[in-house]
């Protein structure tokens, strides 16, 4: 506390812009993963209604053209590893313009796709591949930036999703007017705005950071030691330490509170370094940032030691809590929304009923995320107590979700169910970052969506599956109320993974 | 074998072609309140049909009068069991096709109609959409197997039959199946776009298919990806600007 107060005066002095800039930039990056988010569900969303055109014009049978629009929503999960990999190694920026160049690319090479195969590869390879670049990279860079109000943050990106639903419409007049192959270039041109966008991802360097503290640590609070929060990290130790130790998490906060010379054992190598230091202080700074630059620093060796693959998160407890975590509830969260048409037709409603739901549920999501996310800032109390209750609510509601049949009954299973779900699918990301820190972000975002991808590959077949067994989409509700049910278990198990992890890191 | 139906509740039902030349049809009377009594009978090749008009027990219709007529001209040769008044035609050409009904004379009149036609076609009802120098795919399909397949453009008013072999290196004509056909047009221009009809010709009359086609040149969906490329480069180069000048300004 102490030490916060005497290093903030400090820093005012040397960068006194900085902050209100920093504040800037970390909305240039929110708004670019919101319109990673629009575009990219967009486009996933939008496949259906290709489908049916290149059905009719390239051929192929129902079958192979679903294979395109497979491979391309999960090589956005499976190819997360290998994004991680690239990010860790090249950085966010040109990693997300990358991804903006892939996609864009494979609308552009598509126009001329005259096979199915051809398209899987460009549509599904090339788009999949894009997508994951760019989805990571804009995760991991909100985290890195919003440091306190990721929650809101998050939320307001993931808003985005909830305008997806104005693509179709859009997608349905493109292809009347231009066929195919002109809405593939339209769409081309649409996603090279996330090359402009891209550019907003600026990397972080030392002197950012410490106005990153200046500008969040008015929403601090000491909750225990094991609130990770970069902004004290950052003030104690701003001009020592190279931008990832800064945010070191939970376990490693307790040690480095006792002094600037404790940096040696705080970097065993489980911690890994994100972004390479050099460029970033080479930037035009202040002498006193020169002057940091050239202390040594074990960390930025540490970090050209660290190998790009980092494959630690398997070994570690926590990333399986996360990682089952995860996986059920993204279950949990697709496989109602599947099916709630259907159930709503086969009770009886209309289709216009049934799209109305749909809508109602988009809406009370969207606002649910930016509640939840905003909630969870406030810091009331930790962050995935909140995601275990709004699974738990969110299992609940699903099992009596069969006892909806009417229109009412199933009007307010769809309010709840968007309630909660928003909730907790808002607090993934911050959940992720308190458990883990930002710069090992990377890692065990990657690990995590590859292995939510599997479960995404199942969850529909295993939805359509459990249908034509017992011939009620009540099955269905019910096996998405279990799922968000076991989810949260494995956060019982959080203080002894965290203890254990302490334990490692003193070792 | 003979095909026996049951009356539709909601909608005229259609009765396919059996694997034999014999079809049989029959509709109860008065049928539930608020049905069409009505049914569609299609036919593709010369057929038996036996088509049935059946009192139903349940009703307060008594022994009624009963005549079976084409349009306005009456048909004689019926026959009658019990309840059910019918009558056989063997269809051979088109001029046999059409609707048959028998009418109910007693306290009130009913009739009902038996509609014979040959099979539809299923083409695509949207618009093909296509641009200069690609090719066009148009695919016909029906349920049964037509004789033959002809293709055909309007150009002003007048039918222009597609012929394949006068231009092989612009129409391809092929099927798909034996209840399939389609039209490829290569090395398309704008004077290929308008409305094409297939036509399928059975042995007992024809029945056609309308497709649209609409050639774009590239140019027009190029114009709003530049001006969407143009905005992209002026927001690259505005923040890439944006960086250098804020650059220079620190230091």
């Amino acid at each position: 506390g102490e030490r916060k107060e005497g290093e903030e005066p400090e820093e005012a002095g040397k960068s006194p812009g900085a902050g209100a800039a920093h504040g800037a930039w970390a909305w240039a990056v929110v708004l670019h993963f919101f319109l990673v988010n629009v575009l990219v569900m967009g486009m996933l969303k939008t496949f259906g209604i290709f489908f049916v055109a290149f059905q009719e014009d390239v051929g192929g049978s129902s079958e192979q053209v679903s294979w395109i629009g497979s491979i391309m929503s999960s090589l956005r999960f499976l190819g997360a590893p290998l994004v991680a990999v690239m990010c860790r190694g090249l950085g966010e920026r040109p990693t997300s313009l990358l991804g903006a160049g892939l996609v864009a690319g494979g609308c552009l090479v598509s126009t001329q796709a005259t096979s199915v195969p051809f398209l899987c590869v460009s549509m599904g390879l090339l788009l999949g591949l894009g997508f994951a670049c760019l989805y990571q990279a804009a995760a991991v860079m909100t985290a890195k930036r919003c440091r306190a109000r990721l929650g809101f943050s998050n939320a307001v990106a993931r808003s985005g999703m909830g305008l997806t639903f104005l693509m179709a419409p859009f997608t349905q007049l493109l292809l009347d007017f231009y066929g195919w192959q002109g809405t593939l270039l339209i769409f081309g041109g649409i996603m090279l705005n996330l090359v402009p966008s891209s550019l907003l991802l600026r990397p972080i360097s030392t002197r950012r950071s410490s106005a990153t503290n200046r500008d969040c640590a008015s929403s601090v609070t000491q909750k225990g030691p094991e609130t990770p929060d970069g902004c004290l990290d950052g003030t104690t130790h701003g001009e020592l330490h190279p931008p990832g130790a800064q945010e070191l998490p939970t376990a490693g906060r307790l040690l480095l509170s006792h002094g600037k010379g404790v940096s040696d054992p705080i970097n065993p190598p489980a911690l890994g370094e994100l972004e390479k230091p050099s460029p970033d202080r080479s930037s035009p700074g202040t002498a006193t940032e020169a002057k940091r630059s050239n202390k040594p620093l074990p960390a930025a060796k540490k970090e050209t030691s660290q190998p790009l693959l980092d494959l630690s998160p398997l070994k570690d407890p926590v990333f399986f809590i996360f990682t089952w975590s995860f996986l059920f509830s993204h279950l949990a969260y697709f496989v109602p929304f599947f099916h709630l048409v259907a159930r709503a037709r086969t009770l009886g409603m209309s289709s216009m009923d049934g799209s109305y739901l749909i809508s109602v549920a988009g809406i009370t999501e969207m606002l649910s995320q930016l509640l939840s996310g905003w909630v969870a800032d406030q810091n009331w109390t930790k962050k995935y107590h909140f995601h275990v209750t709004y699974l738990v609510l969110s299992g609940i509601t699903n099992l009596l979700g069969p006892l909806a049949t009417t229109f009412p009954l199933l009007l307010t299973y769809t309010v709840a169910f968007s309630v909660f779900c928003g909730g907790f699918m808002a607090l993934v990301l911050p959940v992720l970052v308190d458990l883990v820190g930002v710069e090992k972000l990377h890692s065990y975002l990657g690990f995590a969506a590859f292995f939510a991808g599997i479960a995404a590959i199942g969850g529909p077949p295993l939805a359509g599956w459990l249908y034509d067994h017992t011939r009620t989409y009540a099955c269905s509700f019910l096996l998405a109320g279990a799922c968000a049910l076991v989810s949260p278990l494995p956060f019982c198990l959080e203080p002894r993974a965290q203890k254990w992890r302490l334990q490692r890191a003193t070792l | 074998g003979p095909d026996v139906t049951t009356q539709d509740l909601k909608q005229p039902s259609k009765e396919h072609q059996s694997n034999g030349s014999f079809v049989q049809s029959e509709i109860l009377l008065p049928g539930p309140p608020g049905t069409l009594l009505e049914r569609n009978i299609t036919l593709a090749n010369a057929t038996t049909v036996e088509l049935s008009c059946k009192l139903d027990p349940d009703s307060h219709l008594k022994s009624p009068q009963v005549t079976w007529k084409r349009g306005n001209e009456t048909i004689s040769h019926t026959s009658k069991t019990e309840n059910s008044w019918s009558i056989k035609l063997v269809i051979v050409d088109s001029s046999n096709m059409g609707s048959y009904s028998c009418v109910l004379k007693g306290k009130e009149e009913i009739s009902a109609t038996f509609h014979l036609h040959v099979p539809k076609i299923e083409a695509r009802e949207k618009p093909i959409i296509t641009y200069e120098r690609d090719t066009a795919v148009m695919v016909c399909k029906t349920h049964s197997t037509p004789m033959a397949w002809t293709w055909y453009m309007m150009s002003g008013s007048k039918p222009v039959v597609i012929n394949e072999s006068l231009r092989t290196d612009k129409y391809l004509i092929d099927r798909l199946s034996a209840n399939v056909t389609r039209l490829r047009i290569l090395k398309l221009t704008k004077e290929d776009a308008g409305v094409y009809w297939c036509e399928a010709a059975f042995e007992l009359g024809k029945s056609e298919g309308k497709v649209k086609l609409k050639v774009l040149s590239i140019m027009a969906p190029l114009k709003p990806f530049v001006a969407i490329v143009a905005e992209v480069i002026i927001l690259v180069t505005t923040i890439i600007l944006y960086e250098l000048y804020s650059k220079r300004k620190g230091k």
